[in-house]
């Protein structure tokens, strides 16, 4: 009877515990930071309509999206909000860490772009009034706005962003874009121009100025004097500035009450008082705390998350869903170098027996991601009809033709008898979504009969680092069919300079460049046409002429297939519904911004609803 | 004792050796390059930039070499610099870590313990009856769900469901007070000590069975003592060595042990850290976090073993 009580008792104690530390004082605890500020206008009308998803959200066609309330004379000022990130960013430098999107999300709290991404896929100024180039691309010169200040009260002139060049070209974020950007020179030739010199022609340069490490406006002085007491006070010109950073829990941004930006109604940004990012790497977990209010927003790349939280919302959870989908792709690379990929009939016979609708599937991406055919979604200005219908679609029994073919070879370049399978190993880092979109492919690769599939799984850095290769290896890597993300929402120019200039040495000697190699050309294929059209890209400003020649790339890559696609990737930002404003994003001169590719939010342009 | 203590210090150095030896090889045999990791992707492709960092991370001397080095400075309590997160001292990160993984931990052992101590002394004093079936099949179940299994359901049902506590991150005592800070501590504690619990109370039950049968415990009932007094007075105690030694060592495993739940909730301690520093191959971040831990858990062992003697008279006079 006696240890019955006590049972009884602990039992008691235990619940007790837990239901004290729930409903103990309320410190403030960021844990329910929805405030809004009670002295500000907080009527709401819940019948309009969002135009973050309407104007630049870009969502699978058979996607469902849900209106938002967004009434433009309701924009209330004050209150907080936390987002959660899926990861932290590795430091506050933007000319020395390397930024992603949960990166983006805290930076773009604090710094400034230069230049700005609009809806219709160009660029425009931000900090930067005007830019303009010479006839050949290679001398640009951009004006400056007056009276933007950064966060320590001092006056952002030309001179700042002239001396920000040196701390670029030394950081390690920053040396390998100012290369990639052949830039080679900043000076301050006025108050506020700057004036940039660039080794070749560059058409596309501005779009280096819409991200960090060039893009960004840091204090240059403070940085170089101490490049890591910046990290521990960063100082921009943005919307907010810092005010506490607790590495893998809460970074804290307080409003700039200098900031220079208005909205459309001469208000003063940013609406919020105080933002915070946590990061949350586990999905379910960054989903949950933004169902229950822990935080207000949640960024998050994944596809099976966005499913999950159209979910919850059509179970009636009180969120809403900031949808884009980017020319940002999934898929992989086989190693042309390496044999049997080197053969086009292997690559194609491969790339058709792969249903892009089973992989999506397994990704979790049914009805939220489109298949891609090419580096440009089909709400991309690039994208291209042509280069749909060339890519090689789904088709066993013609893709095990294909393979049929080298196997049946007896010249075949693995040196394996004729009639005997190819070995094909096929890699993806440990994700278990990515893992049952490997098992997909796996299947029906081994089901034709003609393919040894050895499927295996390594972490990031090593899955990157075997594609990498080193210079012992000349960076071909040891990879074979590898598992890769494809293309990114910036200039073509950006990423597919790089990723398809010469791999090594050998190639480049070979191509008559021996001065161009590219450890980052990761599939090691490299065709003299493909090259020369993207040299020539850079070389013009006029669309057509650059639409041309990237439908031309992506034609033969369609007919060379050193690489493969699933699909586009979708992105979202769940956030609170009271959470307006955060897709319509204007320029300073009213153009709409590009809205939130890769669940990068600007939160600045972010207010809360009653 | 004097030899006693020469001897556990004797173990504590070879077995640290061991540990720096294996893991700094381990994490310098894997593939991914760290001067990748610190590059990104997007900024490697000028070979000479990137030879440039290996120099700089001293990666391009020998394994031994870089090893004597960083054990050199190790045992001056020097144990490098983050390479992702430059600037930050690996001491510092351990310092600012530890005490979030430490309230995991004790907290974690100290839920354990209040549920495992009375469900043991219940299960063994109502041994074969229906009191202990219950307590046991309980035991087994906490034993066989994983603990993020557990995680997750605390979060769905008291963030989620209930909206009484957060779903995530850490509330720091120092910054927003101990109510707030234990708000966020007791799902991820909780969920750490499902498992603890039922270990403790499956072995505090087999010890006090084997306890109640001395002929002390006849002994004692004989004189017409009461049930309570006779079980925690006189057969707890003598059954609580082996309890003594698992927690002792699930401790020490804990404060290395706690990755999972700690990424499960965001929580900034060593686990999450650690976490981190593999995935971006931040080699010294991973050899300062796994040698501090090793530390950790071999001074706890010791610790255990010396208080034997404190708990059980036979051992000190023996």
């Amino acid at each position: 009877m006696k240890l019955r009580s006590l049972y009884k008792l602990l039992a008691l104690l235990l619940v007790f515990g837990m239901f004290a530390a729930a409903c103990g004082s309320d410190d403030d605890d960021g844990s329910d930071s929805t405030v809004v500020d009670d002295t500000t206008d907080d009527t709401t009308d819940d019948t309009t309509e969002d135009d973050g998803v309407a104007d630049a959200g870009d969502v699978a066609e058979d996607a469902e999206t849900t209106e938002v309330v967004e009434d433009e004379s309701t924009r209330n000022f004050g209150g907080e909000i936390a987002v959660g990130l899926e990861a932290e960013t590795t430091g506050m430098r933007p000319w020395e860490e390397t930024c992603s999107s949960p990166c983006y999300n805290m930076w773009d709290a604090m710094y400034d772009r230069l230049m700005e991404p609009t809806a219709d896929g160009n660029v425009g100024g931000n900090v930067y009034e005007s830019i303009s180039s010479n006839e050949d691309f290679t001398v640009w010169v951009a004006v400056l706005r007056d009276g933007i200040t950064f966060h320590n009260g001092k006056v952002l002139d030309a001179q700042n962003i002239a001396d920000m060049f040196p701390v670029q070209q030394a950081g390690a974020a920053g040396a390998g874009h100012v290369s990639a950007s052949n830039l080679i020179d900043v000076q301050a030739t006025g108050a506020l121009e700057v004036t940039y010199t660039l080794s070749q022609s560059n058409s596309a340069f501005p779009s280096f100025l819409t991200r960090a490490p060039i893009g960004m406006v840091f204090d240059a002085e403070l940085a170089a004097a101490d490049p890591d007491g910046y990290n521990e006070n960063p100082v921009g010109t943005g919307a907010f500035q810092f005010e506490s950073r607790d590495i893998d829990n809460e970074t804290v941004f307080v409003k700039y009450d200098g900031y220079w930006r208005m909205d459309a109604e001469g208000n003063q940004l940013p609406y919020l008082d105080k933002v915070s990012f946590r990061p949350i790497p586990d999905e379910g977990t960054r989903l949950d705390a933004t169902l229950s209010g822990t935080t207000q927003a949640a960024q998050t790349l994944r596809q099976g998350t966005i499913r999950d939280a159209r979910a919850e919302r059509d179970d009636g959870a009180d969120i809403f869903l900031f949808e884009f989908q980017g020319s940002n792709t999934g898929g992989g690379m086989y190693n042309v170098l390496v044999p049997p990929f080197d053969d086009v009939r292997v690559r194609r016979g491969l790339t058709m027996m792969n249903s892009q609708d089973n992989v999506i599937e397994a990704l979790g991406g049914t009805g939220i991601s489109l298949p891609a055919t090419q580096w440009f979604s089909p709400d991309s200005p690039w994208y291209s009809e042509t280069v749909a219908a060339a890519w090689p679609q789904f088709d066993f029994d013609a893709g095990k033709a294909s393979l049929q073919e080298y196997v049946d070879d007896p010249e075949r370049s693995d040196g394996k008898a004729a009639g005997e399978p190819i070995d094909a190993e096929l890699s993806c880092p440990p994700d278990p979504t990515l893992i049952a979109a490997m098992q997909v492919i796996e299947q029906t690769w081994t089901a034709s009969g003609l393919v040894n599939v050895n499927l295996t799984n390594f972490d990031q850095q090593t899955h990157i680092g075997y594609a990498l290769g080193s210079p012992d290896d000349g960076f071909v890597g040891s990879h074979g069919a590898h598992c890769w993300r494809w293309s990114d929402d910036d200039d073509p120019s950006t990423n597919l300079n790089s990723e398809f200039a010469p791999p090594t040495a050998a190639v480049a000697e070979a191509a008559g460049i021996p001065d161009i190699v590219s450890p980052i050309n990761f599939s090691n294929y490299f065709s003299g046409t493909i090259f020369q059209a993207l040299v020539a890209a850079t070389q013009t400003d006029v669309f057509d002429e650059r639409y041309a020649l990237y439908e031309g790339v992506m034609l033969e890559l369609a007919d060379q297939v050193p690489i493969w696609y699933s699909g586009h990737t979708a992105t979202a930002i769940i956030v609170d519904p009271a959470i307006q404003g955060l897709a319509s994003w204007v320029l300073p001169d009213g153009t709409l911004g590009a809205g939130l590719p890769n669940a990068e939010g600007r939160w600045a342009n972010a207010w809360l609803a009653s | 004792m004097g030899r006693v203590l020469a001897a556990r210090l004797a173990r504590l150095v070879a077995t640290l050796f061991a540990v720096t030896l294996l893991s700094f090889l381990l994490t310098s045999l894997l593939p991914g390059d760290p001067a990748v990791a610190v590059l990104g992707q997007d900024n490697i492709q000028n070979p000479e930039l990137l030879a440039e960092v290996r120099e700089e991370l001293g990666l391009n001397d020998p394994i031994p070499v870089r090893y004597v080095k960083w054990l050199g400075d190790a045992v001056r309590f020097d144990l490098g610099e983050s390479y992702i997160n430059r600037g930050q001292e690996v001491s510092d990160t351990i310092k600012q870590r530890l005490p979030v993984t430490a309230q995991l931990a004790v907290m974690a052992i100290g839920i354990a313990l209040v549920l495992a101590v009375p469900l043991g002394v219940i299960g063994a004093y109502k041994e074969g009856k229906w009191q202990d079936s219950t307590t046991s099949a309980a035991a087994q179940v906490a034993l066989s769900v994983p603990n993020f299994i557990t995680g997750i359901f605390l979060i769905w049902l008291f963030a989620v469901k209930l909206d009484l506590l957060p779903a995530s991150n850490w509330n720091r005592i120092s910054d927003k007070g101990l109510s707030a800070n234990l708000k966020t501590a007791i799902l991820p504690a909780t969920a750490l000590a499902t498992t603890q619990m039922a270990i403790f109370s499956r072995l505090v039950r087999a010890d006090m069975i084997a306890t109640l049968k001395e002929n002390y415990i006849l002994s004692a009932r004989a004189k017409g003592l009461g049930d309570r007094y006779i079980l925690m007075r006189h057969a707890l105690r003598p059954s609580s060595l082996s309890l003594m030694t698992i927690v002792g060592i699930n401790f020490g495993a804990l404060l290395g042990g706690t990755v999972v739940i700690e990424t499960l909730f965001a929580v900034p301690g060593l686990g999450f850290r650690l976490i981190n520093a593999i995935n971006q191959r931040d080699i010294l971040v991973i050899q300062g976090i796994t040698v501090f831990v090793a530390v950790v858990y071999v001074v706890i062992n010791t610790v255990v073993d010396l208080l034997y003697a404190v708990v059980d008279p036979r051992i000190r006079r023996g």
